[in-house]
């Protein structure tokens, strides 16, 4: 009897560790996307270069929508690794920007300094953003050739998440 | 240069904890003293060691130096001095810094203290102390290192958390938590220490309920602080949610104030020690389970605003502090067993007990309520939470008992009461209360929960003030001083106890003040044009215009407010906006609140329109919050006066005559019903 007191331990422990390691591995700011299946929301734009761009136009390719801003420390990494992506992936993929919550001009300085030519969206008011439901960026969605949003990424790209992502899309604009 | 500095530092500073643990424990044991002297100095080492690397810190921030991964996400150029300062603990790097800075700081000060007394003890003490030093070191040289490089480097970054910099409290409300989250690691290392040497005498109980009441203090003003910052800052018109980090501050507050309590049992009867010191360790491990909590993005919050690969060691570090000290409890547990039986029903021990029971009650149901989500989501896979509500409804009776338990406690006798006692003691008392609930009915409250907590806040008032008036009666008759003299010098002799009272009287104000403003408010939502007015209880609002600009200190926020007049008991104008910063997602709201003695006019901006110029606006009268943060400043002094150290007076023939059972005794206010209050006590006090 006397040593069943020693039982005390695992009756505490044990629960509580298992709840709290439960915890790990999630992360509790990120929400699956609501539009992952669904079409890309329409709109119309103007980019960096003062370009109109429509939803409509980016059809028959897949795309790369990339949610990022220039005070964002992660998206200055993220801005080669695009770079790099548009360089490999040449014309199959289009690469889109979206300026989020920033101003054109600090934009404009970004994309001077860190290179890259692909189109940026200017996003005022955030509608866009608000469309997509992006909580922060960076923050990017890959959507398919006929228009429908595939899968999100929470945070920066790596070169492993764009080649896992890029390919399934690459090989269904083949079949198309 | 100065970044690396800062990292250096910090691997010597886990050097020197690691030595000082090491040197602590081997001293004990072969009690070598020379080896003991070096590990106290690699304590106030650890310390310096720390305050580098967080000097480090702050000049990066106010540099704005986004080498500094840390800088590159929580500063921006624009940044205001002020809040880049406090960028220190706006995320999960900095805000370990810190916490080690405020942990070695009281690990220094603890040593230094008591360097030449409890020899046995405070080695172990300082090895327990050294040991959580270097964890925290540990975490800051690998998975957190707060002074992580980046490049390329980023132009700008986005600026402390939009919450973070909306108001200055967010300079007062983290370090007091922090200040009674890592103070209460030394009492833990006490704890640890007793068990270890076979002490748990008065002695140490003496010492610890001061090393208690001290984070406890902070504690209190730190939960009361970030109340008060959610009340003026959030913009929904209220101050408490549940919210999982909110119950993280709040568990080992429950446990720490159980414990402030049933060490006095301990103290005068010689019991309930084993749950004395489960008390205090609990009380650190729920310390290291908000820190968990908040830090590493476990549970969704508005706090954990990082996830992290700190999360592990975290809960590597509560699994070796539970685990550890429970295992020594379990190994000491008979030699810890009380050797009196316990008090009898009617009497102070009982009260004390019962008064235990709940604050566990309640700690065990925040806890559930807390982890409840996790755990079902674990088991069954199904996303659930429990809501403000569910806490509210279970903790009310809970807190009700409290108050009631305030009242009579103190009012009851050590021992056994008599019968008549009881009826004299609380005729009164029971007629005020009843009277509060009548008043409280009369002024149109009729829920149960709000009634009771006034009628009860009344009887604890009516109780606490007989005590203080017969105390003072007394004196003044023996001594020939006249009352408010008497008064004075019985409460400053009889410190703990009446600083106790004190506490208890700012418990009671606040308990009224949410019971009432929870239950009693008017709240009132409109969508107006320039020059139209809404009525919210008694005030005519009338909105005048609106205004978008930049602030002043921060041009990259923009700044969009609604400037409305207001007419009524009181009358004048306010401006209530919304601010948009550049990296949050919405825009935060900035409530313009006009505060009285009895009543705060609240309004929070919800929308506008820039085109039509029209605006959303929610205007709420909440009766007598200000109570709350008067409350919580009550509790703050009446624990400073508790803790205020007394002159020593030297026992005399009381002591022969008072030592023992049920008779007039010292401080806490033991004394019997029949006892002749201040006098016979004051020869007995001891530094509180």
């Amino acid at each position: 009897m006397r040593h069943l007191r020693w039982l005390l331990i695992p009756i505490v422990l044990v629960p509580l560790v298992w709840v709290l390691n439960f915890g790990f591995g999630r992360d509790p700011a990120e929400i699956p996307s609501q539009l992952i299946g669904k079409p890309l929301p329409s709109f119309r734009l103007v980019t960096l270069d003062g370009q109109t761009m429509t939803a409509e136009q980016l059809r028959g390719k897949p795309i790369l929508i990339n949610f990022w801003a220039s005070w964002c420390a992660p998206c200055v990494a993220e801005h080669a690794i695009l770079s790099d992506a548009q360089r490999r992936y040449g014309d199959r993929i289009t690469i889109v920007g979206v300026l989020y919550q920033d101003t054109a001009d600090r934009g404009r300085t970004f994309v001077a300094r860190y290179g890259g030519d692909w189109p940026i969206l200017l996003d005022p008011g955030g509608t866009l953003a608000l469309d997509f439901g992006v909580t922060g960026p960076p923050e990017s969605y890959f959507v398919d050739a006929a228009g429908i949003v595939r899968a999100k990424q929470f945070g920066p790209l790596t070169d492993a998440v764009l080649a896992a992502r890029v390919a399934p899309l690459l090989a269904a604009a083949i079949d198309r | 240069m100065i970044p690396t500095l800062g990292h250096v530092a910090i691997v010597v500073g886990l050097a020197f904890s690691v030595w000082a643990a090491i040197a602590f424990i081997v001293g004990a044991r072969r009690r070598d003293d020379a080896l003991l002297a070096s590990a106290q100095r690699s304590v106030y080492a650890t310390f310096a060691l720390v305050a580098l690397p967080c000097m480090a810190m702050v000049i990066s921030l106010l540099t704005h130096d986004f080498s500094v991964l840390y800088v590159a996400r929580n500063n921006a150029t624009t940044t205001p001095p002020f809040f880049s300062v406090i960028s220190l603990w706006a995320a999960l790097e900095g805000s370990i810094l810190f916490w080690t800075l405020l942990l070695t700081g009281y690990a220094s000060l603890a040593i230094w203290r008591h360097r030449n007394r409890h020899a046995a003890l405070m080695p172990w003490v300082g090895a327990t102390l050294a040991l959580i030093a270097t964890f925290f070191f540990a975490v800051m040289t690998w998975p957190g290192n707060p002074f992580t490089r980046v490049t390329p480097v980023a132009m700008e970054g986005p600026g402390p958390n939009a919450l973070l910099q909306n108001h200055p409290f967010m300079g007062l409300h983290p370090p007091l938590l922090y200040l009674g989250y890592t103070g209460l690691a030394v009492p833990f290392a006490f704890g640890v220490a007793a068990l270890i040497t076979r002490r748990t005498d008065e002695e140490w109980l003496g010492i610890v309920r001061r090393w208690t009441l001290v984070p406890w203090i902070f504690l209190t003003l730190g939960i009361t602080a970030g109340a008060f910052w959610s009340y003026e800052v959030l913009g929904w018109g209220g101050y408490w949610a549940w919210d999982p980090v909110e119950n993280a501050a709040l568990l080992p507050w429950l446990t720490a104030t159980a414990f402030i309590h049933s060490s006095m049992v301990a103290e005068r009867r010689g019991t309930l020690k084993i749950w004395t010191v489960a008390l205090v360790i609990a009380t650190f491990t729920l310390t290291l389970l908000g820190t968990f909590l908040t830090r590493s993005g476990v549970v969704n919050s508005v706090h954990s605003f990082t996830q992290s690969a700190i999360g592990p060691w975290f809960l590597a570090a509560i699994t070796v502090a539970l685990g550890g000290s429970l295992a020594l409890l379990v190994w000491r547990l008979p030699e810890l067993a009380d050797a009196r039986p316990p008090g009898a029903p009617v009497s102070r021990e009982s009260a004390f007990l019962f008064n235990n029971v709940l604050f566990l009650g309640i700690t065990f149901a925040v806890l559930f309520g807390t982890l409840y989500p996790l755990a079902a989501e674990a088991i069954s896979g199904v996303k659930v939470s429990l809501g403000g509500p569910w806490f509210s409804q279970v903790n009310a009776p809970f807190f009700l008992l409290l108050i009631f338990l305030m009242g009579v406690g103190p009012a009851l006798p050590w021992g056994t009461a008599r019968w008549s006692t009881v009826r004299e003691r609380f005729a009164v008392p029971v007629i005020v209360g009843v009277v509060g609930v009548l008043c409280a009915w009369a002024l149109g409250m009729r829920q149960a929960p709000p009634l009771a907590t006034v009628g009860l806040a009344g009887f604890v008032v009516a109780i606490m003030g007989d005590e203080v008036v017969r105390g003072a009666r007394a004196r003044a008759r023996a001594r020939g001083e006249a009352p408010p003299v008497a008064a004075w010098r019985l409460a400053t002799r009889n410190r703990r106890r009446y600083g106790g009272y004190l506490v208890h009287l700012g418990i009671v104000c606040m308990a009224t003040a949410v019971a009432v403003s929870a239950t009693m408010g008017s709240a009132t939502t409109a969508t107006l044009h320039p020059g139209q007015s809404f009525a919210v209880r008694g005030y005519t609002l009338t909105y005048q215009r609106l205004v978008t600009e930049a602030l002043a200190d921060d041009p990259r926020v923009i700044e969009t407010r609604a400037e409305v007049a207001y007419v009524g008991p009181r009358s004048g104008s306010l401006a209530t906006a919304l601010r948009a910063y550049p990296n949050a997602q919405a825009e935060i709201a900035s409530p313009a609140v006009s505060t009285s003695l009895g009543e705060d006019l609240y309004v929070t901006l919800l929308a506008y329109d820039p085109a039509t110029r029209t605006v959303t606006l929610r205007a709420v009268v909440n009766p007598i919050v200000v109570w709350i943060w008067l409350g919580g400043l009550v509790v703050g002094a009446g624990a400073v006066f508790a803790i205020w150290p007394e002159r020593r007076r030297v026992p005399v023939k009381a002591l022969a005559t008072a030592g023992a059972g049920v008779g007039p005794a010292p401080d806490l206010g033991p004394r019997s019903a029949d006892a002749l209050p201040g006098d016979a006590a004051a020869p007995l006090r001891e530094g509180a």
